[in-house]
């Protein structure tokens, strides 16, 4: 059996084919039946997110040409394309590298943004419907465990993504950066935009106690403070909430400065020197970058943000590079199950049919032996079981041993080949 | 005893790279092999420690060898506690190098010539007041660092700059709680070893005051520590400019340290 992977990507194809492609769970699951016929392609499964589409399916050995031109043919007659114009966007890997592509993808390392937690969810997702489809079969079964598992290993043991890169998670980045912890911080909103809102979200989320809202319009403060629990207060009051709050976050649509130096300088003696993040997402600056001369206050504008997104992006893709190498193991692992699976049931069989001998033997030789109660009668047969086990199990250690390692190591080893030597 | 400190090195040495290369590639697995030499070395070093001091008969702490070796033992300690209160993983990058080397030149000085002045070795004192400095002495090297590391951290986010150093030292926060809790013990430690070393130079001369340099240096040491301290619990000084003043004490500190050997006085090296 042979693991066989086709499709395109944002990097391969523009939106206009991917959504010519694009399957929902009916269609996926239709598209499956229609696809897997058990004689050429024996499992399949589709990915269709909005970035990719991908068939992954399970092909018998030697039709592997004709498997990825069924497959190809699905795909056209998916996105009603003539023949022969998907060629030059998709992309076809079998066998190990498909198996690298799929590690590679369930574990964000081919996405646009590499680390984003989704595209774990689609795989999971996808390989339900194939399930419910029917179309999951032994082979991808165990692809698709392994993958979860790699993707699983990727994330906890990289740090790929660990570094947040969305302008409104940035607060939380930096504030952490400042105090540690966000447990108890006071955030403070000096008007109310879409971004702002969303960085006092992920604030309040990250443990964030109190939440103080200054508008120009004091209508927007009070509806926004209610939608956080948190309290309205107007311009007039800033310098006493400027004195509590420990992330300031100013996103105004004035032209100009709302905060000054003289404000951070007096926050600062009310707050006894405890330290300020001040963060201005607005453009044009509301903050007065002056303000970063204030000893224990730590102001960024909106390119600040940006670099840091550049350098957790840099940290995310130097993390990747590790990801990689556990990819790469994990395939050949994988490798390695896929071999011993295609002779397991074998070995298994062979176990079964040295039993079957044997009790075949005790049946024409039973009536020499004379009258027997149960018990020797059971005794007899765990006898006979026990040395037909006793001399095959070495033989088929040793099978298996040959097919993980996919080579024999009968040349090295003298050792006599039954293994009933000690 | 020196194949046991040889050991211990190894376990430090060990531990430096594995800190070091945690620090820079922000390894779990490397920070556990880290941690978990340290823990080894410094078993090792307590056994060592205890043995000498039943071999030699005297509190190893006298010559320059067992004070350089007892120093790392306690650095070794206060960085684990350290670790295990404040999960600054970092400071081991930067302690565990140090650690090594003072095992290192400890192994190297080779055994103390001559023999332990007899006062020293039967009065309760001696143990009392040198352990208690050499703890302070650690404590405020705790504090150097946690300053140095405050201050690049500060300079990284009023610089934006962002860098491998952001990434990878704790929030300011964190260095700055750690430079005031070391800082206080490292004060306690040191009031209570000046006032020890006070007592039983009166026992021994009548005198508390020699006008000796490591006295004098101490005097110094504890008053800035002192002030330290205080603006630190008044929050008027925090964080940039208390982190500077961690930094110069430290060279005070070391002035203490050495202060015996730069210039002759009463005290001996120790």
């Amino acid at each position: 059996m042979s693991i066989l992977l086709i499709g395109v990507n944002h990097k391969t194809a523009p939106v206009e084919i991917r959504e010519r492609l694009a399957f929902n769970d009916e269609a996926c699951a239709d598209g499956l039946r229609r696809l897997v016929d058990g004689d050429v392609v024996r499992e399949g499964l589709i990915v269709s997110t909005c970035n990719r589409v991908e068939i992954l399916s399970a092909t018998a050995n030697d039709q592997l040409e004709f498997g990825a031109g069924r497959l190809t043919q699905f795909l056209d007659t998916t996105g009603r394309l003539p023949t022969g114009f998907l060629e030059q966007h998709l992309y076809r890997h079998t066998d190990e590298n498909a198996v690298r592509h799929l590690f590679r993808v369930a574990s964000s390392l081919d996405s646009m943004v590499v680390g984003e937690p989704q595209v774990l969810g689609q795989v999971r997702h996808a390989y339900s419907l194939a399930v419910q489809a029917g179309t999951a079969g032994r082979v991808l079964n165990r692809l698709v465990h392994h993958t979860f598992r790699v993707a699983k290993r990727v994330r906890t043991e990289t740090g790929i993504a660990a570094n947040a890169i969305s302008i409104s998670y940035m607060a939380v980045e930096l504030g952490k950066k400042i105090f540690d912890s966000l447990k108890g911080c006071t955030v403070m909103l000096i008007g109310a935009g879409e971004m702002a809102e969303l960085s006092a979200r992920h604030l309040v989320n990250a443990g964030a106690a109190r939440v103080i809202i200054a508008n120009r319009t004091e209508e927007t403060a009070q509806q926004i403070a209610q939608e956080f629990g948190g309290t309205a207060v107007s311009l007039q009051q800033l310098d006493q909430a400027l004195a509590e709050a420990d992330v300031v976050i100013c996103s105004t649509g004035a032209p100009n400065y709302v905060l000054t130096e003289a404000h951070a300088r007096a926050a600062r003696e009310r707050r006894r020197n405890r330290p300020t993040c001040f963060i201005d997402i607005s453009v044009p600056r509301n903050i007065d970058p002056a303000v970063s001369n204030v000893p224990n206050v730590f102001l960024f504008d909106i390119d600040d943000l940006e670099s840091v997104i550049s350098s957790n992006i840099r940290e995310r893709e130097r993390e990747a590079e590790r990801a990689e190498l556990i990819v790469q193991s994990e395939v050949m692992q994988f490798q390695q199950t896929l071999r011993l699976m295609d002779v397991g049931p074998s070995i298994g069989a062979m176990r079964d049919k040295f039993q079957d001998v044997a009790r075949a033997e005790l049946a024409r030789q039973r009536k020499r032996l004379g009258p027997l109660t149960k018990d020797q009668e059971t005794a007899i047969e765990s006898l006979l079981m026990s040395i037909v086990n006793k001399i095959s199990h070495p033989v088929m250690n040793q099978m298996r041993r040959f097919y993980e390692t996919g080579e024999s190591d009968d040349a090295e080893s003298p050792q006599d080949p039954t293994g009933l030597e000690d | 005893m020196r194949s046991l400190l040889l050991a211990v090195l190894a376990a430090y040495l060990i531990a430096a790279i594995h800190s070091i290369l945690a620090f820079v590639n922000k390894r779990r697995s490397l920070q556990r092999v880290a941690q978990w030499s340290t823990l080894v070395g410094f078993i090792l070093h307590t056994t060592a420690l205890i043995a000498d001091w039943v071999i030699d008969g005297h509190y190893p702490l006298f010559f320059p060898r067992e004070t350089l070796s007892f120093l790392a033992w306690a650095l070794v300690a206060l960085y684990q506690v350290v670790l295990y209160r404040y999960r600054a993983q970092a400071l081991g990058a930067f302690t565990m190098p140090l650690i090594s080397v003072l095992t290192f030149i400890a192994l190297i000085i080779g055994s103390g010539s001559g023999v332990t002045p007899a006062g020293f070795s039967t009065t309760w004192l001696f143990p009392i007041h040198t352990t208690l400095l050499i703890f302070a002495y650690a404590a405020f090297f705790i504090v150097f660092i946690a300053s140095v590391m405050y201050l690049l951290q500060e300079r990284e986010l009023k610089l934006k700059t962002f860098g491998a150093i952001f990434h990878r030292l704790p929030s300011l926060t964190t260095v700055n709680e750690l430079a005031t809790a070391a800082g206080g013990v490292g004060l306690t430690l040191l009031t209570l070893g000046i006032v020890t070393g006070m007592f039983w130079s009166s026992i021994r001369t009548g005198r508390v005051w020699h006008n000796d340099p490591k006295e004098i240096f101490a005097l110094l040491t504890w008053m800035l520590y002192f002030v330290l301290t205080v603006y630190r619990s008044t929050a008027s000084w925090r964080g940039r400019r208390a982190a500077w003043l961690g930094v110069i004490g430290f060279a005070l500190v070391l002035c203490t340290f050495f202060g015996a050997r730069l210039l002759p006085g009463y005290h001996v090296f120790g």
